[in-house]
């Protein structure tokens, strides 16, 4: 304080005199009490904004925004297209954006580019739409030839070439870029690349990609009835809506044939079936540590990642916002930042994002921190996920995130395209029309309890991806103990497994051995394959414990791939599930479904009574990954991938080739997986072919299934397998 | 005295003004410590964005404490007398409001946007961060740390990361400009608490300071606000400036550097004129001529025509001191840095040879005219622009009429600078090469 008189002192004549010029009252300039922060005013009201919206014929939905601050025009063309999978031509996509402003029948790439350079304007494409702007004297002929672009791209051959020669050098330059490589890898890990989201570009797979992929999609997807065209800035309601009829008022779109597969996909000529997404992406079964190595690094780049079931109009959606800047969303006082940065001084920044999609939503953490402090930063984030889904948040934690947002949304309608981008959002992802007008009641009204249960829904702690990228060598050890199997795996960049289990003790298969090799030793160590395929049904009754009390399992399979499986208690069936080759159908004491994604993928697994002679026609890759010793016995470790990315580990016996052991994830009820491992012993014959009399099961429920009866080519009738 | 009348009839003029030009209004004046503020009053959107602009860089660095003013920057979150350690930033996310720093070779800025009625909290907190900061042992500590990673995450995990304080380690000989901003890691563990206090007491006076308001407040009554949070600091010294004069280069400095990337990079650095002289708008626009959009020169031919490169682009860097311009390609796949070289090469060539056509000047022209438009379309943004006008540009009107010396360019100017400057002899280049190429 006396510091502070002294200060004072010496600058209150001129302070008066400034006053006094001024003509403010007295009182206005009494001395400040420095050591509190002062009080706000009165809060201003937040006003939305304005914009107008209309529907042209075609279908077309048009958005204005007026605003004449700055002499800016800018236009958006939007389409709603769906992700969908890319499979073997992965990348043809990104190039879908650059090539919209490289040629139409009026102008060479050359041309348009002399255009909107002479106009001063921008305009860029992207696999979804395109963007422009400009000042509002030039707008009309940027209008022009947006227009031109949208309704009449027609993708050179040669400029095709030129984009995906750059494409495919920036795929060879990811290589070294830890950020970039942990993005694609994380994607991958998150969704699987079996998801659009998770599909990864190579040179390979752009290699193979065609200019008709590219035309193709942009003549299907370019659509007036699932198109938007958003414009903004110094244009009126009237003038912009005379803009739009007449550009886009009577456009129609490309004619592009279709037919259907038998999975009922549009399948467009040059391009092929259109595939949306498919099932949901799964968490892993407990955390699942991903390393990619790059050697040399100065940092470890962290991530922590999996799928989240959120879409924007779920209405947990806000509440997981609130819960996510608390977390690590962006605000310097959230919980990662202050703990890795400003206690620690691991990072230079850690953030968390919980995204809501439409089609799968992601949650990440993450950040970047030197090679000796990996393990501790990664326990750090880990730390923080699990205290905020275990504690309630605190009362002046929650009312920051709430003025911190709350003031995000006035500072956002600064800019005159947020307005624009909420109308366009409310109609994208089907919100109620008030949805933005009562954001910042909703925001108002989450409370501690609404955060603790958007956690417990949405974050999963002991379900995740960690992954690293950086120098194995320094740091992949020290990571093993917070991984859920004691294990670290090795991913390459394109978020491929490189070697499933480094460190179980594998030792190399003899040269020149497959999988194959061992799968063919297996059959004939059970009869022979001549045995194996005149086995015509099987039926196997096991006797098991549920909880301390006695159960019978039955399993009916029936050539080529009926299956059924019911387990009783006494005389209640306490599940059934039949499959008769194409659907399957769940019957328990809960009620009937029908079985889908996941869950018929599992059933599907068993509808072969030697599943071993069908992996080609299942889809699935067998590798043998070497020889391991378990409980004893050296075997051969063959992993079998299915469809969906999971894997299924598989033990066969050196000496006698006879299967010891399957390790597999199984689906956990309510999501997540659980690792199951079932041994198979006191093999003997029944009907010329050995089967395993005894399975020990263990992961989820433990139990012993002893076989009490098998019987082969009795004749099961296809009524047992029906799902009618 | 006579700039606060000024400033009041300003207020009343500029409310019929706004609308007509869209030029930026702003009131200015100077306390008596010596804080030049600035004010610039728009009710469009209910925030205010309070900037303080600090006329010192790295380039005021002692030659042993290189990185010393970013560092510094950091430090200055952590407190003040009435502050507690960690609380800075905690008053403006409670207050629903977004903070940062930056700091360059010439200056440093901390800016606040808040809700409008927080604007005393903004003023508060940058008048205390002037009058009294304060930093404990476990704030230097901690911030050395976090600098480090910056330094880590930014420039050395990253591919072509390294680029700027390669260029400016053999750009420069004399001048302070020759390390990068965010220093050198020796250095960065040599600093003391001593260092802090002095660089403090030096440079972070309010007579080395802008003060920038933009946004919806009343000026009248800002100006007595501000008047009673900043008018109290004392004035500080004569600022010591560093008046090294780097001399011209005496011919072309070529080498190699390897790094962790797959694809070769060429970079060529040359020796510019400061920030603010006619010449700097003439090298400024070639820069554009070269590389702003892809009609422009190097990405029509070197990365569109010649399919020489993936990226290439020029730009000048707005140093107070003469500064560089720097053009960078990274190389198409299979093609060797010389050959990319040679097309950027040809490129420079021409427009020294030949003036440029009409048409394409009248382009420039209009791209500076709509990035002009699009740059005040933000409160923070004007903030910057004031404040940084003021302290490099010979005045905060610069943000209305700076475009005037972008238009005046001529054909012949840009020929003229590109034979002055754009030359071999004044030039660094630089391959960039895969780790695995070194012999």
């Amino acid at each position: 304080m006396n510091r502070q008189r002294k200060t004072m002192k010496s600058t209150l004549l001129p302070t008066l005199t400034l006053a006094a010029t001024l003509l403010i009252p007295a009182s206005m300039i009494a001395q400040v009490d420095r050591t509190k922060a002062p009080l706000p005013g009165p809060a201003p009201e937040v006003h939305l904004g304005e914009h107008k919206s209309l529907t042209l014929e075609n279908g077309m939905r048009v958005i204005i925004v007026e605003n004449h601050k700055i002499p800016i025009v800018s236009a958006q063309v939007k389409f709603d297209i769906p992700p969908i999978l890319q499979g073997d031509v992965t990348g043809y996509q990104d190039l879908v954006g650059e090539l919209l402003t490289s040629g139409t029948p009026r102008h060479t790439k050359e041309q348009i580019d002399e255009l909107v350079d002479g106009l001063g304007a921008r305009l860029n494409g992207s696999n979804d739409g395109l963007y422009a702007s400009s000042l509002k004297k030039n707008f009309p002929q940027v209008m022009d030839l947006l227009y031109e672009v949208v309704a009449s791209a027609n993708f050179p051959s040669e400029e095709f070439e030129k984009a995906k020669t750059r494409a495919m050098s920036q795929v060879q330059a990811r290589a070294d870029d830890p950020d970039q490589i942990a993005d694609v890898v994380g994607r991958a890990l998150t969704y699987g690349k079996n998801y659009p989201y998770g599909e990864v570009t190579t040179e390979a797979s752009l290699g193979k990609a065609s200019r008709d992929d590219v035309y193709q999609y942009y003549r299907y997807f370019f659509q007036p009835k699932q198109g938007y065209l958003v414009l903004v800035g110094d244009i009126t309601a009237a003038e912009g809506e005379a803009m739009a009829r007449k550009y886009f008022g009577t456009w129609k779109g490309a004619e592009v044939p279709v037919t259907k597969d038998e999975q009922g996909h549009d399948v467009v000529k040059d391009l092929g079936p259109i595939i949306p997404a498919g099932k949901d992406p799964r968490r892993p079964a407990d955390v699942r540590m991903a390393f990619v190595d790059r050697p040399g690094s100065a940092q470890s780049v962290i991530k922590v990642v999996f799928p989240v079931q959120l879409k924007p109009n779920d209405p947990m959606a806000l509440q997981a916002q609130v819960l996510n800047t608390i977390l690590g969303g962006g605000v310097f006082n959230a919980r990662l930042m202050q703990n890795l940065r400003e206690d620690k001084g691991y990072t230079y920044g850690a953030y968390s994002s919980l995204d809501a999609d439409r089609w799968c939503g992601s949650f990440s953490a993450g950040c970047s921190v030197r090679n000796d402090v990996t393990d501790s930063a990664v326990t750090q984030i880990m730390k923080e996920i699990t205290d905020i889904r275990n504690a309630p948040v605190k009362t002046d934690e929650l009312a920051l995130a709430k003025s911190y947002m709350a003031g995000s949304f006035a500072r956002a309608l600064e800019d005159p395209r947020t307005v624009a981008r909420f109308a366009l959002n409310t109609y994208l992802n089907d919100l109620p029309e008030d949805h933005y007008e009562t954001y910042l009641k909703r925001l108002d009204a989450v409370t501690i309890t609404d955060v603790k249960q958007a956690a417990e829904r949405l974050l999963h702690p002991d379900s995740c991806t960690v992954l690293v990228v950086g120098d194995k060598e320094q740091v992949a050890k020290s990571l093993e103990p917070l991984s859920g199997s004691g294990r670290v795996l090795d991913y390459d960049i394109n978020g491929d497994i490189v070697r499933l289990d480094p460190t179980e003790g594998a030792t190399p298969a003899p040269e020149g051995m497959k999988a194959q090799d061992v799968l063919d030793a297996y059959i004939k160590a059970i009869g022979g394959k001549d045995a194996v395929e005149k086995v015509r049904d099987v039926k196997k009754v096991y006797t098991t414990n549920v909880q301390g009390m006695p159960a019978t399992l039955t399993e009916y399979n029936k050539a080529p791939n009926k299956y059924a499986m019911e387990m009783r208690m006494g005389e209640m069936v306490l599940q059934r599930i039949n499959y008769d080759g194409q659907k399957g159908k769940l019957t328990s004491i809960m009620g009937e479904k029908e079985l889908e994604d996941q869950e018929l993928e599992e059933v599907l697994g068993n509808a072969y009574a030697f599943p071993e002679l069908h992996y080609p026609e299942m889809e699935q890759v067998a590798r043998l990954l070497g020889v391991i010793t378990i409980d004893g016995q050296k075997t051969y470790r063959v992993s079998v991938e299915t469809l969906s990315g999971g894997k299924i580990d598989e033990y066969y016996d050196v000496e006698t080739g006879l299967k010891l052991r399957r390790r597999e994830n199984q689906m956990q009820e309510g999501g997540g997986w659980i690792q199951v491992i079932t041994d198979y012993s006191a093999y003997s014959p029944e009907g010329g072919v050995l089967f395993p009399h005894t399975l020990t099961q263990r992961g989820g429920m433990d139990m012993v299934l002893t076989a009490t009866e098998i019987s082969v080519n009795k004749g099961i009738p296809d009524s047992e397998f029906s799902t009618e | 005295m006579r700039n606060i009348i000024t400033l009041t009839a300003c207020t009343m003029a500029s409310i019929t003004a706004v609308a007509q030009t869209r030029e930026i209004k702003f009131s200015e004046f100077d306390l008596p410590n010596g804080l030049h503020v600035i004010l610039h009053e728009d009710h469009t959107t209910p925030i205010v964005a309070v900037g303080v602009m600090y006329h010192v860089g790295s380039k005021d660095e002692a030659r042993d404490r290189r990185g010393f003013a970013h560092f510094f920057e950091h430090l200055l979150f952590e407190g003040s007398d009435n502050i507690d350690r960690g609380e800075f930033a905690k008053y403006v996310e409670k207050a629903g409001g977004v903070l940062n720093a930056n700091t360059t070779g010439d200056r440093t800025y901390y800016y606040e946007v808040l809700p409008s009625n927080q604007l005393d909290l903004g003023l508060w907190l940058e008048s205390e961060r002037m009058m009294h900061a304060k930093v404990e042992k476990k704030g230097i500590e901690t911030q050395r740390e976090v600098v480090k990673e910056e330094r880590r995450q930014r420039y050395e995990n990253q591919p072509y990361g390294s680029i700027l304080p390669e260029v400016l380690k053999r750009a420069y000989t004399e001048h302070p400009y020759q390390w990068p901003t965010i220093g050198y890691m020796e250095d960065l563990n040599a600093a003391s608490e001593k260092d802090f206090k002095k660089f403090y007491k030096t440079f972070y006076v309010p007579n080395n300071a802008v003060l920038v308001l933009a946004g919806d407040f009343n000026s009248e009554k800002a100006t007595a606000d501000l008047t009673k949070y900043f008018g109290p600091i004392p004035k500080g010294g004569t600022i010591p400036r560093n008046k090294v004069v780097e001399p011209p280069m005496k011919g072309e400095i070529r080498d190699t550097v390897y790094d962790k990337i797959q694809l070769p990079a060429v970079v060529q650095a040359y020796r510019i004129p400061a920030l603010g002289t006619p010449d700097f708008y003439a090298v400024d626009m070639l820069n554009r001529l070269m590389s702003n959009g892809n009609s422009s020169r190097l990405v029509k031919n070197v990365k569109d025509a010649e399919q020489k490169a993936v990226f290439v682009g020029s730009f000048s860097l707005p140093f107070e001191d003469p500064g560089l311009a720097i053009a960078f390609a990274v190389a198409n796949m299979g093609v060797p840095p010389d050959s990319l070289e040679a097309s950027m090469d040809r490129q420079f060539e021409l427009v020294r040879n030949e003036p440029i056509a009409p048409a394409e000047l009248e382009k420039l022209k209009v791209q500076i005219e709509t990035e002009h438009a699009m740059e005040n379309g933000r409160m923070s943004g004007i903030a910057n622009n004031l404040a940084n006008a003021y302290t490099f540009l010979g005045g905060a009107d610069k943000v209305n009429t700076e475009v005037q010396q972008y238009l005046a360019v001529t054909a012949e100017d840009l020929q003229r600078v590109a034979r002055q400057y754009f030359v071999p002899a004044n030039r660094v280049v630089l391959y960039y090469l895969p780790m695995n190429q070194k012999k």
